[in-house]
């Protein structure tokens, strides 16, 4: 049976080391396997958050060889064989153990995010609304809340700006922004509270969804556009005070 | 001393039950402060899972009577039917509130709220979100449950028992992963909302966290579980992994066939076979009798080997490929994904695989429970609605409205109750304490691994308590379990550190598991008859004069004591349960 190897981070913040395992693959083994072939024999102390095992929960995002990913989802058969594949923490969250690491920090900018208002309801008790619009709000709401797109956004990985929200979150507030029944305006938010004006669009966060969430070209380009109309476009400044109207902030340019 | 907060309610588990139930409570009353206890992050919670829609009477073809007639049937008549009656009148509302917190329902081209047909139901009664409907509502209820400041969240904490002062529930222990504390929640009123059990079992749809902590604290606490013997086979489950594939594939016209390509249900009395699907007919049969059918498919040698076992074709490829992106997206994803396969061109292996619960904590339909203070609500409670076998997309629906009913009775049953002293709390959380970190923590030596003690448990689990059941194998696998309970004692723990031991758990939550499956078993073995999920060999018939009645299952040392209640029948007599 072929065997491969994994080099895999463990301990805490305080001291920490990489340990080498060897694990016997086989057909359509994915890395979470390996992780808990350890764990059942060579390590029951390596800690680690999982699941569903099947690309829904987003619990067991991490780093395989520098990449993030979820582990459940990632083939083994995708790397070279007889070199070890190399398994961390996601490195732009404080570390708690071994694998985990504390995303809390997550939950708390969603808090600041404000909520879906709805429209009033027909005069039936229902809400009409177009399949198109549905698909829209659909794909954003695919997010399985991984975090592997904030681990990655250079943003804050990189340049340690936590007053950038991140593509997680713009994702959370174009799925607002978009949904057919909101009546609310947070682009003040978008631009001020959320940092919208970080991201430089080097997709790097739509590379690594799981979901294949359309992120940049989807969720935080059409935001900058309405953040960037309401706030620097001259020409639309005269417009309104000339007209006595607010930026159209419900409806995306089609 | 394990350090202490205080709410008005504490709610375990933070799935969709947990979190309508949350919602509902702070709805009734902003002057309560309401806690969520879970072990995950709340969109970890299995309710992600649930994929193809929540049922509910929607367009004028239907009834709520029908709607309830459906339910019954398809429970064996093991339903309470004024429970039903409850559930099927508050969906339609329930279904309309959540999109209103911004649930995606699919539509319909005028731009109405689309529905889809589902196995046993009559009509097209089954509202959805593409093929990810669990996952669109549980997302719709998180985001909606930050609107609430009186809601506090405890993430990532492991409830290890329930406190009780003068037999009311009035808290709760558990771990914090984050420091391996143990910590006190004192409250009024708890909620358990902690989901199924399927892990118990060895070919599950179930994520690993469904282990029942919930059902197993109440039942350590005392109070019964009812009908747990009723464990649902859900007939399509990818063979090795068991991940779902969602019964809307067979709604939107997908076929099963087996290894001569034959749609084999018509021999069994599900027929004919027709190109389009027909409401209870052939593919839309209900979930239990599919389950059996296959597994005389297998026993007549007429199924696929692979090397997971038998299994059948579920066949999509004359659905094509337009409808298969739009309302299935989901079974394409999964099977390109795990299997390799595409269903637009190829069939998709599948096999029956527990994937439900219908038993659970005994309540009535305000989710409380026997005991004073404590309520429960989802798949971890009998309401019963569920009966001997539940319909596809009722559990979604009754998670919605028997979480809103019980935060609502919750709320209204911590107004009225005083504050009590803590001492009595604080003295049953330091027992607590040191139970745990004698039998746990700082365990030495031990023989036995974990793992060996869960796959005898699964092994026992599959071959007494499977599709069908016997004397014989009951009683070998009750035995087997007792042993099971007698060797974890002897359980090795070889990760002494605090910070997220996720062995800890493991080991807790198989404690949790080993008491259900010795429920499960020993109901099993004492309803002599076959109703819904549960058939049994020796008995192939229902039994209504003896068996028409719910178990409960009370914990005893000496092990699970059977006892029963009976069944709330209105307005529709029992009948011969035949599609």
């Amino acid at each position: 049976m072929a065997e491969a190897t994994l080099k895999i981070f463990r301990g805490t913040a305080e001291r920490s080391e990489y340990q080498t395992f060897s694990v016997p693959t086989y057909q359509g083994m994915v890395v979470l396997d390996a992780v808990h072939d350890i764990q059942a024999g060579q390590a029951p102390d390596l800690a680690v958050r999982w699941n569903c095992k099947a690309g829904k929960c987003g619990s067991c995002g991490a780093e395989v060889n520098g990449n993030p990913r979820l582990l459940c989802m990632t083939r083994m058969d995708q790397y070279p064989a007889g070199q070890p594949i190399v398994v961390e923490p996601m490195r732009r969250f404080p570390l708690i153990r071994d694998l985990v690491c504390d995303v809390s920090w997550n939950y708390e900018v969603n808090k600041r995010i404000k909520p879906l208002a709805p429209k009033p309801r027909e005069a039936d008790g229902t809400y009409r609304m177009q399949q198109y619009d549905i698909d829209r709000v659909q794909e954003f709401h695919k997010c399985i809340e991984c975090f592997l797109c904030q681990d990655v956004c250079h943003v804050m990985r990189d340049h340690g700006k936590y007053d950038f929200a991140g593509p997680r979150f713009m994702v959370r507030l174009a799925a607002l922004a978009m949904h057919p029944l909101d009546t609310v305006d947070r682009l003040r938010d978008l631009r001020d509270a959320q940092g919208i004006g970080y991201c430089n669009i080097t997709k790097c966060c739509t590379e690594v969804c799981p979901e294949s969430i359309s992120i940049t070209d989807n969720a935080i380009i059409p935001l900058k556009e309405r953040v960037a109309g309401e706030f620097y476009d001259p020409l639309a400044w005269i417009w309104r005070a000339l007209r006595g109207k607010k930026a159209d902030t419900r409806n995306p340019v089609h | 001393m394990p350090t202490s907060v205080t709410h008005d309610i504490l709610i375990i588990g933070g799935g969709g039950a947990g979190l309508r139930a949350a919602i509902a409570a702070a709805e009734h009353s902003a002057k309560l402060s309401i806690g969520i206890v879970s072990k995950v992050y709340p969109m970890r919670s299995h309710t992600v899972s649930a994929e193809g829609g929540a049922a509910g009477v929607m367009r004028d073809n239907d009834s709520l009577d029908q709607h309830a007639k459906d339910t019954i049937f398809g429970a064996d008549f093991l339903a309470d039917q004024d429970a039903v009656e409850i559930l099927v009148n508050e969906a339609p509302g329930e279904l309309i509130q959540i999109e209103h917190w911004g649930c995606p329902w699919s539509r319909d081209p005028d731009g109405r709220i689309s529905v889809r047909s589902f196995g046993g139901m009559s009509v097209d009664r089954t509202v959805y979100a593409a093929d990810k409907t669990g996952f669109h509502m549980l997302h719709t209820l998180f985001q909606t449950s930050l609107k609430y400041e009186s809601i506090h969240r405890y993430d990532e904490c492991f409830v290890t028992s329930i406190l009780a002062d003068d037999g009311k529930a009035r808290g709760v222990t558990f771990i914090n992963m984050y420091s391996g504390q143990v910590q006190l929640i004192t409250a009024k009123a708890v909620i358990i909302c902690t989901g199924g059990c399927g892990r118990i079992f060895p070919f599950t749809t179930n994520a690993s966290i469904k282990s029942g902590d919930g059902m197993a604290l109440a039942y350590r606490s005392g109070v019964p579980l009812k009908d747990m013997e009723f464990v649902q086979y859900h007939p399509t489950g990818m063979p090795g992994t068991g991940i779902l594939i969602t019964e809307a594939s067979r709604g939107e016209g997908g076929w099963l066939v087996n290894k001569d390509g034959y749609r084999y249900l018509q021999d069994y009395g599900l027929g004919p076979p027709t190109d389009t699907p027909v409401h209870r007919k052939m593919e839309l049969g209900p979930r239990d009798i599919l389950s059996r059918c296959h597994m005389q498919e297998f026993q007549k040698g007429r199924t696929f080997e692979g090397p997971y076992g038998h299994y059948v074709h579920l066949d999509l490829r004359h659905i094509g490929e337009a409808v298969i992106d739009s309302k299935l997206p989901f079974v394409r994803e999964l099977s390109r994904n795990y299997l390799g396969i595409d269903p637009v061109y190829e069939p998709i292996p599948v096999r029956p695989v527990v994937h439900y619960m219908m038993g659970g904590i005994h309540t009535d339909a305000d989710g409380k429970t026997p005991m004073d203070g404590l309520f429960a609500a989802g798949e971890t409670a009998c309401v019963s609605v569920n009966g001997a076998n539940r319909l596809g997309s009722n559990s979604l629906t009754e998670l919605l409205v028997f979480g809103a009913r019980a935060g609502r009775a919750a709320a209204q049953y911590a107004e009225q109750e005083p504050a009590g002293p803590s001492q009595p709390l604080d003295a049953l959380a330091g027992d607590e304490q040191r139970r745990l970190e004698q039998q746990y923590f700082r365990k030495e030596g031990g023989k036995v691994r974990i793992s060996e003690i869960r796959d005898a448990m699964q092994h026992a689990m599959e071959e007494g308590v499977g599709v069908y059941r016997n004397e014989e194998d009951l009683l070998k696998t009750c035995q087997t379990l007792r042993d099971l309970r007698h060797r974890f004692s002897d359980i090795r723990i070889e990760d002494k550190t605090d910070i997220f031991n996720t062995e800890r758990t493991t080991v807790l939550e198989l404690d949790y598991m080993l008491d259900l499956a010795e429920a499960i078993a020993n109901s099993a073995l004492q309803r002599k008859e076959s109703r819904g999920s549960h058939t049994r060999t020796d008995y192939p018939d229902r039994d209504d004069e003896n068996f028409l009645k719910h178990t409960m299952v009370l914990r005893t040392p000496e092990g699970p004591k059977i006892e029963y209640a009976p069944v709330t029948i209105t307005r529709w007599q029992p009948e011969e349960r035949k599609y």
